[in-house]
């Protein structure tokens, strides 16, 4: 998985490419741990997104629950079939996706 | 073990050759200069007789024909006479002198001969003549006549035989010139023995090859010491000590470094060995302890298995007394111990739970939760109220201190027996399946809420359902819907749903056999990251 970072000031997107499961999971949760100190609006594009997994969906919550303190997290671009593993998971009424 | 090559002896064996080689080339150039030498000196005692030989000689006594006979005899006696003295103090052979003339000078006519002392046979008389074939005579005649050369000499090496009675001995020609025109009228020729040729030059060879002979003994004596002291023996002790230690593996009870302090490769050597064989103790060190940590770890993890799998019931049928239904579940890790849990136990006598969840992530983390998910569920449902309530309480405990983000998705369901009346909460997990008696196995959606652990205080929704005679529900956990095969094709519900619909009589125990079984052919020899985890439950029929 492939891992894209834009930062502007306190804003930063993170686009993700490729499956986020249990092997990728860990990047993503160094990227989360490293990165979101001082962020007020975070912002996860999908885009390239074709899978998440269990592994993924608790780093999702776990960036989720920082942003909660310090400002927002956004999820945008998700296809049908990640929105779907979000509906069934439930986490569509955890994350605030677009 | 026993050495086939000795190394020494190889270093020793080429420097005697090249020793012996060297010496004797030596020997040879010093023969030859010397034996050039001792002719020279021969050479020049002999010239300086022909010289002296020479005053005593007058135009008058090399001519032909002799005008004044008498004065030409008192001349040649003369002459005789002194050649004699000059031959007997001068060591000479034979003093003659000659003319050549004809073709190729090979036409002698000898003048005057005298004999030294030592000449062992009879000489020409005056006035002999006789034809030269020797071609070395020839050339140096030529030499003198026509090249206008002052000193010939003709140097012969032989033994001394019957026909030619002189041995080893040089001959020094000078010319007789007329005083007024310069023109050759002669040859004067003095013949000296090289006596001590032979035996000067014999000496000489026996002494330089008794020198070399005892000089290569006591060098190669000396060098096999050096060799010894300085590469044999610590290198011995080297091979020695490599051998020891492959066999003893141990350190040694003294260190090469502390026996061989040379600064040079052997040196070197020795410290790498020594280096090398104390890296290799602590990697053997290392290697032990960790693979035994590793062996405990192991050991652990297959007792922390084990625990796991007590705690889930694994007796079937669990309630024999029961006949109002058949129930069969099953759960097989991906790792050691994994964070799938299956439960069901008896609220009331009327009120059977059932559970089935999935911990995210993996291996000892996942366990932990797991059991602490079970153990709350279990007796947060023994307290009484709906599924929603349970879990609603169950995820607040949860989500206290839950630092390490795990989550847990749970189908909880409580079936009222003796009305097929079946209440479920749905936190994030997979739909159940469900086949109606007759009919065949669909997906049964309801609303789902977030997974718990994930939010504090969330509000959970309640299903209803009502399960009648032979109605056989399927519930499951994400390892078997996103099984993978080795072309990461998704396993998928839908798949899942034919393979259910293959046996349509089986009753849960074989049903979940099957589809265990499916789920294994399909994904092959690709790696499973997931547990798989199935929970059947099926109405009797004659549950009226």
């Amino acid at each position: 998985m492939l891992i894209n970072k834009t930062a502007n000031a306190d804003e930063l997107t993170i686009a993700l490419d490729g499956r986020l499961d249990t092997s990728t999971a860990p990047q993503l949760e160094a990227e989360v741990n490293s990165s979101l100190a001082g962020v007020k609006k975070f912002v996860i594009d999908m885009d390239k997104l074709v899978y998440v997994s269990s592994a993924g969906l608790r780093v999702l919550l776990k960036a989720q629950k920082i942003m909660n303190k310090q400002g927002s997290m956004t999820i945008k671009n998700v296809s049908a079939e990640i929105k779907e593993i979000f509906e069934v998971t439930g986490f569509d009424e955890l994350l605030n996706i677009e | 073990m026993k050495l086939k090559n000795n190394f020494a002896l190889k270093l020793l064996a080429g420097v005697v050759f090249v020793m012996a080689a060297l010496s004797v080339i030596v020997s040879i150039i010093g023969y030859y200069l010397f034996t050039r030498s001792i002719v020279h000196q021969y050479s020049n005692s002999a010239w300086n007789t022909a010289r002296t030989a020479a005053i005593y000689v007058v135009p008058g006594l090399v001519v032909n024909p002799r005008y004044d006979v008498r004065e030409w005899q008192a001349r040649s006696n003369m002459v005789h006479r002194e050649w004699q003295r000059l031959a007997n103090t001068q060591n000479a052979s034979l003093i003659y002198v000659f003319r050549a003339y004809g073709e190729n000078y090979q036409d002698i006519e000898f003048f005057t001969n005298v004999a030294g002392p030592n000449f062992p046979s009879e000489v020409f008389p005056d006035g002999y003549k006789i034809q030269q074939k020797d071609q070395r005579y020839l050339h140096a005649f030529k030499k003198i006549y026509e090249e206008g050369q002052e000193r010939v000499e003709i140097e012969v090496y032989r033994a001394p035989s019957p026909e030619f009675p002189s041995g080893n001995h040089i001959t020094v020609m000078i010319p007789f010139k007329d005083n007024m025109t310069g023109e050759i009228l002669a040859i004067i020729a003095v013949e000296r023995e090289m006596e001590e040729l032979d035996n000067v030059r014999h000496g000489y060879l026996r002494h330089v090859l008794a020198t070399t002979a005892i000089l290569l003994v006591f060098v190669i004596f000396l060098y096999g010491l050096y060799l010894k002291r300085n590469l044999i023996a610590p290198i011995r002790k080297i091979a020695g000590e490599a051998l020891r230690f492959a066999y003893e593996n141990k350190k040694p009870d003294i260190p090469l470094q502390s026996e061989i302090k040379t600064q040079d490769e052997v040196g070197q050597l020795a410290l790498t060995i020594d280096t090398m064989e104390s890296d290799i103790l602590n990697y053997v060190e290392n290697l032990t302890r960790v693979t035994k940590e590793k062996e405990q770890i192991k050991a652990e993890l297959n007792v922390a298995t084990q625990i796991q799998a007590d705690m889930l019931p694994r007796k079937f049928p669990p309630f024999p007394e029961r006949n109002e239904f058949e129930i069969y579940a099953s759960m097989n890790p991906a790792k050691e111990v994994g964070g799938d849990f299956y439960d069901f136990f008896f609220i009331d006598p009327d009120h059977l739970a059932l559970v089935i969840a999935d911990v995210s992530g993996k291996g000892v983390p996942a366990a932990l939760f797991m059991v602490i998910s079970k153990t709350l569920i279990k007796n947060r449902a023994q307290m009484g109220g709906t599924p929603a309530e349970i879990l609603h309480d169950v995820n607040n405990q949860l989500c206290e201190g839950n630092e390490a983000d795990l989550f847990v998705t749970v189908w909880l369901g409580i079936l009222e027996i003796s009305t097929g009346h079946l209440i479920s909460a749905n936190a994030g997990h997979e739909y159940p399946a469900l086949k109606r008696v007759g009919g065949k196995f669909e997906i049964v959606k309801a609303k789902h809420s977030p997974a718990v652990a994930t939010m504090e205080g969330i509000k959970f929704k309640n299903a209803e359902l009502d399960l009648g005679p032979g109605d056989l529900l399927y519930v499951y956990t994400d390892g078997v819907a996103e099984a993978t095969n080795s072309q990461e094709e998704l396993y998928g519900t839908d798949r899942m749903i034919e393979d259910l619909n293959k046996n349509l009589d089986a009753d849960p125990e074989e049903l979940l056999i099957n589809m265990k079984r499916e789920v294994d052919n399909f994904t092959g020899d690709a790696p499973q990251f997931d547990d798989i985890t199935m929970l059947g439950i099926k109405i009797s029929l004659h549950n009226s």
